[in-house]
């Protein structure tokens, strides 16, 4: 079959540009080598911020960030809650020093100026707090902070935004290939003209054809293009985030680490997150791992706020490399977030163009920008985009958890966990134990998935392998990591996929091996006694 | 004499020692990682042997044990030694009888819910008709089409990766079962609660014989046949279905582990070893009076079993500790024992692969041929203190499959040393 555009990548800027080609009635083929989001799309800091760190170095990112989180909103509302910041003002004596008080005083005006935009995207207006205030808002706070300034952020499940572009795209007549990995860029005269690629779950391999490849590889990009011999050039940053068992805040609080750069701490759904390290990276991303080293640099931080961290239990570290541009001399904090598309044809490959940069909170304007380019490359008409208006599934509309929950017979909070997840899209899930009653099977009291979610993600999700389920529902994700769900989802989802006994033993090692990678740096206290726990329970699952 | 920790470990000592007459106390805080297990008592794996290589000629628990000592030198095998391994086995079995087949020397291949195979020592009465190397002819795996927790074909097909070396062949039914309203969302123990009621057991029976292909010789069950040994599930089930009948090896949360929790805790108290419930703080020691639960108990020795990560024994913060006398805690798995780990991070003491050999999970206490256990310099702490169970560094308990032998061993030795040194 033929496309008008294969895009590589299923991380957030390829999906939303599927997306938005698929809308604007391009044949599209998108491949994506593992499972969605299974780069930066998904290991990010979940915020759909406007980024006021950018405000003074690129205002142009706050505002374009802004305005796109305010359409975000619009097109999956389900997805996204409220996040709060406070910027405390800290001292180390014990009254603040003329010195402290103007940097107080400039911060307040900072986030005043920040205000200006906050109605793009439904923002409240900063608050100056009083110490006593901001103590009766978050008491385990270290004692000695002098008050502070509010901003006001969302957050949102980013794995799930990356699911729900490719299923709109899909929708849309899109053609996605997970766990499907793009090879060589094929040529015919100085002109990429297509694509081959290999199936990594069934080992088929294949070649698709196009005029037009772009290419949102992230961060394998530079040695992607490397092997077509062209060249991106670009400044991976490798972010490490922890997350703890629970929400040990109800606000985000801003903190420095160590060499004084900016850190936060703040509640995630129903967990709390210490953001971030940044650190250039040279390897291959395949081998990015969570250190030793980090992990303390980043309790190191997050103690300077809030000491008790030291005592909370952490259930992971995940990571993911930043697609910065490439810049020699600044720090790895101070490079820009813009973005940029590189145009190969100089290197003999017209029709290929590369991705650099950006931000998952404007994705959908750099998706826009991307589909307008790919329109004029292909000399079609321009065709209006409709990506900051038509919703995302099951972003139709807000469904009430507490009905549903009655009318399917399941308990109020796993209907809310669902309606989070599908939104609208809530009822269809829950009607499937209408007609089997067996899928009421709690089968994630953590989560709240039932086995009728499960059969429901797998059946229209885009799922081929076990660990897909991870990205779409957070399973064996969390604290447990997937002592109760792993096996019975194991077994769910080979029944929906015809998958054989070997076939689904094999899906769930990896499945936990996954999981493995993720809390083999923060193993300690409660959490270890679990490791022990979950060998116990899977030994029976080898290799 | 007193036992601090009442798993599978400090069952055993106390046991061990009290048929040598000692006075036993025995405070344990909480059940432990025994109360987990699921169902299977693995002692040695047969690490030579290959997964078509005949079942009936398989190697002894025994001769296993002693060539994982060979290779493994700071395995608790290793530095305990094997001799009386049998004898250990034979003791426990003796103990735990209402609830245990006898041990008789050979190993026995259970099939797990996983799909797995697990290779044991000792078993459960209600999983004995279930090895596969004695059972002849067709095994039939039954699932409860009503509940989806289970899945026979699973099973079945685990079973029948063995048939190659002489096991049964193997095939899924599903018994009309558990199909009313709300049992679709049953637990583990709530489906083993249910299935105690009166003729619930029988019921299951009948379903099961209307489902069995000709020419089955055993029926294989999910682990659920009763909480409460008194309800005689299995054996009710296997009258009304007219053959064997098996459960499989259970995970987490296990029914056949709740069984042993109670089947301990009755059978120490039938022993005469006063059990109470309590925690021993740091402090005390042979000899050293000690408060629990508002008693002060004074005892001339001491057998500490309070297991890995999951029962206590051992904590880690910042650091890796033995709360209750401070030991040294040593790495293990990695070849070179001994090596101090109470500070390293945990990324340098775990592999990237998950199914390798992890030494933080391997940590644990070192000990004498006699489970004493060893200060910094490698000589025992104190001539009458024991440890015995998971505390025991060496091996990944939960994980590789001798954690139960161990405990029984370590126990049966440090208990019958406790009670030379108590009288
Ligand atoms: C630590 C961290 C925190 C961040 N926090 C935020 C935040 O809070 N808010 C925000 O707005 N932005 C944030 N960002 C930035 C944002 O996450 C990224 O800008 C965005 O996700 C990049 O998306 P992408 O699609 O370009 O790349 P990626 O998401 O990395 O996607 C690239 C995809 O290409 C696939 N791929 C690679 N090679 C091939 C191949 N040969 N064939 C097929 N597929 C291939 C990969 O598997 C991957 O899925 C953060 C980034 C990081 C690293
Ligand atoms: C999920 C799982 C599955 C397993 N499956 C198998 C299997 O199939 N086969 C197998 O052979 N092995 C298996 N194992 C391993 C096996 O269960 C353990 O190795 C064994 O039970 C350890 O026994 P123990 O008595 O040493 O420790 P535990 O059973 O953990 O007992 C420790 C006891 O010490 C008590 N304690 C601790 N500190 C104190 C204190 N200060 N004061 C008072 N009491 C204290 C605890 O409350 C507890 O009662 C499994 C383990 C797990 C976790």
């Amino acid at each position: 079959m033929k496309h008008d555009v294969i895009v590589l990548g299923g991380g957030v800027n390829g999906l939303g540009t599927a997306r938005d080609c698929a809308l604007r009635g391009l044949k599209v083929l998108l491949l994506e080598r593992g499972d969605l989001a299974a780069g930066a799309s998904g290991g990010n800091s979940g915020l759909i911020h406007g980024g006021p760190r950018y405000m003074l170095s690129g205002p142009k990112v706050t505002e374009r960030a802004c305005r796109d989180s305010g359409y975000i909103q619009r097109l999956a509302p389900h997805l996204l809650f409220r996040i709060p910041f406070l910027v405390p003002f800290t001292s180390r004596r014990e009254r603040q020093s003329l010195w402290e008080r103007a940097v107080a005083y400039a911060t307040e005006v900072f986030f005043s100026t920040y205000d200006v935009y906050q109605p793009l995207k439904r923002g409240k207006p900063s608050v100056r707090l009083t110490a006593e205030e901001l103590y009766r808002l978050e008491p385990g706070l270290r004692p000695g902070l002098h008050g502070a300034v509010t901003f006001d952020e969302w957050g949102i499940d980013a794995h799930r935004l990356c699911v729900l572009n490719a299923l709109s795209a899909k929708g849309h007549g899109a053609d996605v290939r997970t766990w499907t990995e793009a090879r060589e860029v094929l040529r015919e005269g100085g002109r990429a003209v297509g694509v081959s690629w290999v199936d990594r779950v069934t080992g088929e391999r294949g070649e698709a054809r196009a005029p037009l490849i772009f290419n949102a590889t992230g961060a394998w990009s530079p040695a992607f293009a490397r092997r077509q011999g062209a060249t991106v050039k670009m400044r991976p940053g490798k972010g490490v985030h922890l997350v703890m068992d629970r929400r040990l805040s109800d606000y985000a609080v801003v903190c420095n680490a160590v060499d004084g750069r900016m850190m936060f701490v703040y509640p995630h759904q129903r967990e709390s997150w210490i953001a971030t390290t940044d650190d250039d990276f040279y390897g291959d991303p395949d081998d990015c791992e969570a250190t030793a080293d980090e992990v303390e640099y980043l309790l190191e931080g997050a103690a300077s706020v809030f000491p008790s961290v030291r005592q909370a239990r952490l259930t992971r570290a995940f990571w993911a490399l930043r697609t910065t541009l490439h810049d020699y001399g600044p720090n790895e904090d101070a490079l820009s977030r813009e973005h940029e598309l590189i145009d190969h044809a100089a290197e003999g490959a017209a029709g290929l163009f590369s991705f650099v940069g950006g931000k998952l909170a404007s994705y959908r304007a750099q998706s826009e920008e991307v589909t307008d380019r790919i329109l004029r490359e292909l000399s079609r008409r321009p065709v209006a985009c409709q990506t900051h208006e038509e919703p995302l599934p099951g972003g139709e509309a807000v469904a009430d958890a507490a009905a549903l929950a009655a009318r399917h017979g399941v308990a109020r909070a796993v209907a809310g966990r669902v309606v989070y997840r599908h939104g609208s899209l809530a009822g269809e899930v829950l009607r499937l134990c209408d007609d089997d009653p067996r899928l009421r099977l709690l089968v994630c009291r953590e989560e709240g998935i039932l086995a009728a979610e499960v059969v429901h993600c797998v059946r229209h999700e885009l799922v081929r392998k076990l660990v897909d389920l991870r990205s779409r529902l957070k399973l064996a994700v969390g604290a447990c990591g997937g002592l109760d769900c792993a096996r019975v989802a194991a077994q769910l989802t080979a029944r929906e996929l015809g998958w054989d006994p070997e076939r689904t033993r094999r899906e769930l090692a990896e499945l936990l091996e996954a999981g493995w990678r993720e809390r083999r740096a923060v193993l300690s206290g409660a959490q270890l006694a679990q490791e022990e726990l979950l060998r116990g329970a899977h030994w029976a699952v080898g290799a | 004499m007193l036992v601090v920790g009442g798993g599978l470990a400090g069952a055993v000592a106390a046991l061990a020692a009290r048929a040598r007459g000692a006075t036993v106390l025995l405070v344990r805080r909480s059940p432990g990682a025994t109360a987990l297990f699921g169902g299977a008592f693995g002692v040695a794996p047969d690490l030579d042997a290959l997964p078509g290589d005949p079942l009936l000629g398989r190697r002894s628990p025994l001769e296993s044990a002693r060539r994982l000592a060979a290779r493994r030198p700071s395995h608790p095998y290793a530095v305990l030694g094997v001799h009386d391994l049998d004898e250990a086995l034979g003791f426990a079995g003796a103990q735990l009888s209402v609830l245990v087949e006898p041990a008789d020397g050979r190993p026995r291949f259970l099939a797990h819910v996983s799909g797995g195979l697990a290779e044991c020592g000792l078993c459960l009465h209600s999983q004995a008709a279930g090895d596969l190397r004695r059972v002849r002819g067709l095994a039939v795996v039954v699932g409860f089409s009503g509940h989806l927790g289970f899945d026979a074909r699973l099973v079945a097909a685990g079973v029948g990766r063995l048939t190659s070396a002489g096991g049964p062949r193997s095939a899924a039914v599903e018994a009309s079962f558990f199909t009313g309203p709300g049992d679709g969302a049953l637990r583990p123990f709530d489906l083993a609660r249910a299935l105690e009621a009166p003729g619930a057991a029988e019921a299951l029976g009948a379903a099961i014989r209307g489902v069995l292909p000709r020419g089955a010789s055993v029926a294989l069950l999910a682990p659920v046949l009763g909480i409460n040994p008194a309800a005689r599930v299995h054996a009710r089930v296997e009258a009304a279905a007219g053959l064997p009948v098996a459960e499989v090896v259970s995970d987490p949360p296990s029914v056949p582990g709740l069984r042993l929790d109670a089947t301990l805790l009755a059978r120490l108290a039938g022993a005469g070893v006063e059990v109470l419930d309590g925690e021993v703080a740091a402090g005390g020691g042979p000899g050293r009076p000690v408060i629990v639960a508002g008693e002060t108990v004074e005892a001339g020795a001491w057998v500490v079993a309070t297991g890995r990560f999951i029962g206590g024994g051992l904590v880690r913060r910042d650091r890796m500790a033995e709360p209750l006398f401070g030991l040294p805690v040593i790495a293990s798995e990695t070849g070179a024992a001994g090596l101090t780990l109470a500070g390293r991070s945990p990324v340098s003491l775990t592999f990237r692969e998950r199914t390798a050999a992890q030494p933080l999970l391997a940590a644990g206490v070192a000990v004498d041929p006699a489970c004493r256990p060893l200060d910094e310099a490698g000589e025992p702490v104190h001539a009458r203190l024991f440890v015995a169970g998971a505390l025991i560094g060496g091996h990944e308990h939960a994980a590789d499959q001798t954690g139960l032998g161990v405990a029984i061993l370590s126990g049966w030795l440090a208990g019958r040393g406790a009670a030379g040194e108590a009288t």
